[in-house]
């Protein structure tokens, strides 16, 4: 099996901010985003997902994995639940509205039961802004951020020492045990075991995973006790780390967080003291 | 020595991440290999990792390792991060660790029986906490995140966990009686 990580130097605006930067920037956006169904202030927030997601450098075709999943929910949830059966729409949209086929839709003949409403689409034009928005901040995360950076960025950000280098062990030991799997699954192939043929009831399936699971992950308990045995003598935990890679904050990245922290204020003044922010349909919009 | 429910030493600090990277690679593999699977529900037998570790090692590890490795996952697959997927994950990983005093044989009936009652509370409250902050952040009302997002998550998850749980903690048994820990 081969496993790689999706992250290359493409020496985008984006990869000159600080992993921290980025990371704040980023939770500070899905909080301000997520407290707006208002469509004005989302189209803010949707323009500003996209020119930040573009500034990465990456390609249609190395994200297009990503985005066919994300259509995927938005179709489910927008498609199906918002406008076909109303169920998205629970909550945020005031009951009753404006149809739009007042007369009934009429296909081939037959009138449907379809009492779809402008205040329904307008939501979910508002959904696709909103969820897509997020979607563009957070999927381009792996293609632009080093995994090699991630434990002393997560100390950076206050992590204590030992978790931060769980994370870094635990990025570290993603290709030694992606090998260990190849060969645990080789080894079964060689003696007649066939994933691709696994036939039965659901429960019959389950269990004939569990020779491709227990090996690898008795296999990597053992090998944990070699390494905890050699950090243990190498006194692991008794004094504060040093890391190998060095993170310092410049001015853009001063610059970014505060756009991030602007954008959690307004979203929190907006909401809390002016009342405004909430689902609105523009008057043009219902006919 | 005498087992401490949030102890996070040195071998908690390795098996945290070795229980993180084993998620991530076999939450990956398996969905690479396409296993049988019913509707459009993604299945990841991967998901007795974290109850698995955190049954073991404690709540803190189990954590770790549903946390971290479903961001592993989401890392090698390309599908991007979804933080409260990751928080619901780690959770399951957490609450099965908090019956990690009690488990001391890993192959009694009583002790499995426990493991795996709190496995399944595990995956309940885990993959409630991310189904309930699909409403938050995407607007899905209650009954589209309860039928859409998590009863298919949570069912094949519980249906994973009770049956690889058992076969994983009494192999750890039996390695564990062999190597004389």
């Amino acid at each position: 099996m081969l496993v790689t990580w999706h992250y290359r130097v493409r020496n985008g605006l984006m990869e000159k901010f600080d992993p921290r930067a980025r990371w704040i920037f980023s939770l500070a956006f899905l909080f301000a985003v997520t407290m707006f169904w208002d469509a004005r202030f989302l189209l803010f927030f949707f323009v500003l997902a996209f020119a930040w997601y573009f500034s990465s450098k990456a390609k249609w075709k190395e994200t297009r994995r990503g985005w066919l999943l994300i259509g995927f929910i938005l179709f489910m949830m927008i498609v199906v639940n918002t406008i076909i059966t109303g169920g998205g729409a629970g909550g945020v949209v005031p009951k009753g509205g404006h149809l739009v086929w007042p007369a009934g839709l009429f296909l081939l003949g037959w009138k449907i039961p379809f009492d779809l409403t402008w205040e329904r689409l307008w939501f979910a034009i508002c959904q696709i802004m909103r969820i897509s928005s997020i979607s563009a901040i957070f999927l381009i995360i792996p293609y632009t951020m080093d995994p090699r950076q991630y434990g002393v960025t997560f100390r950076g950000l206050g992590l204590p020492d030992s978790f931060a280098y769980s994370m870094e062990l635990a990025f570290r030991y993603v290709p030694t045990l992606a090998r260990d799997f190849t060969t645990t699954f080789d080894a079964q192939r060689a003696r007649g075991y066939e994933i691709e043929r696994v036939k039965g009831n659901i429960f019959k399936q389950i269990v004939r995973v569990a020779p491709l699971i227990v090996p690898v992950t008795m296999n990597s308990i053992m090998m944990g006790e070699d390494i905890t045995d050699a950090m243990d003598l190498r006194c692991f935990g008794q004094r504060p780390r040093t890391w190998l890679y060095q993170l310092n904050y410049h001015w853009q990245d001063y610059v970014l967080i505060s756009l991030g922290i602007a954008m959690l204020l307004v979203g929190i003044f907006s909401l809390y003291v002016f009342h405004i922010g909430g689902f609105w349909v523009p008057a043009f919009f219902i006919h | 020595m005498q087992k401490k429910l949030w102890k996070f030493g040195t071998k908690e600090v390795v098996y945290a991440a070795i229980g993180a990277a084993l998620y991530g690679i076999l939450g990956l593999a398996t969905n690479l290999l396409q296993l049988p699977s019913a509707g459009n529900v993604s299945i990841r037998p991967a998901i007795v990792i974290p109850m698995f570790f955190g049954v073991v090692f404690g709540p803190i590890v189990g954590f770790i390792s549903g946390f971290l490795g479903n961001i592993i996952s989401d890392l090698l697959s390309g599908y991007g991060l979804w933080f409260w997927w990751d928080l619901g994950n780690g959770l399951i990983g957490l609450i099965s660790g908090l019956i990690f005093l009690r488990i001391v044989t890993y192959k009694s009936g009583k002790e499995i029986v426990l493991a795996e009652i709190f496995g399944v509370i595990g995956v309940v409250v885990g993959m409630a906490l991310a189904s309930i902050s699909e409403m938050w952040v995407s607007g899905a009302d209650i009954k589209t995140v309860i039928f859409g997002n998590f009863l298919p998550s949570a069912i094949t998850d519980a249906i994973w966990g009770l049956i690889l749980l058992p076969i994983l903690m009494i192999a750890y048994a039996a390695v564990n009686k062999r190597s004389g820990r």
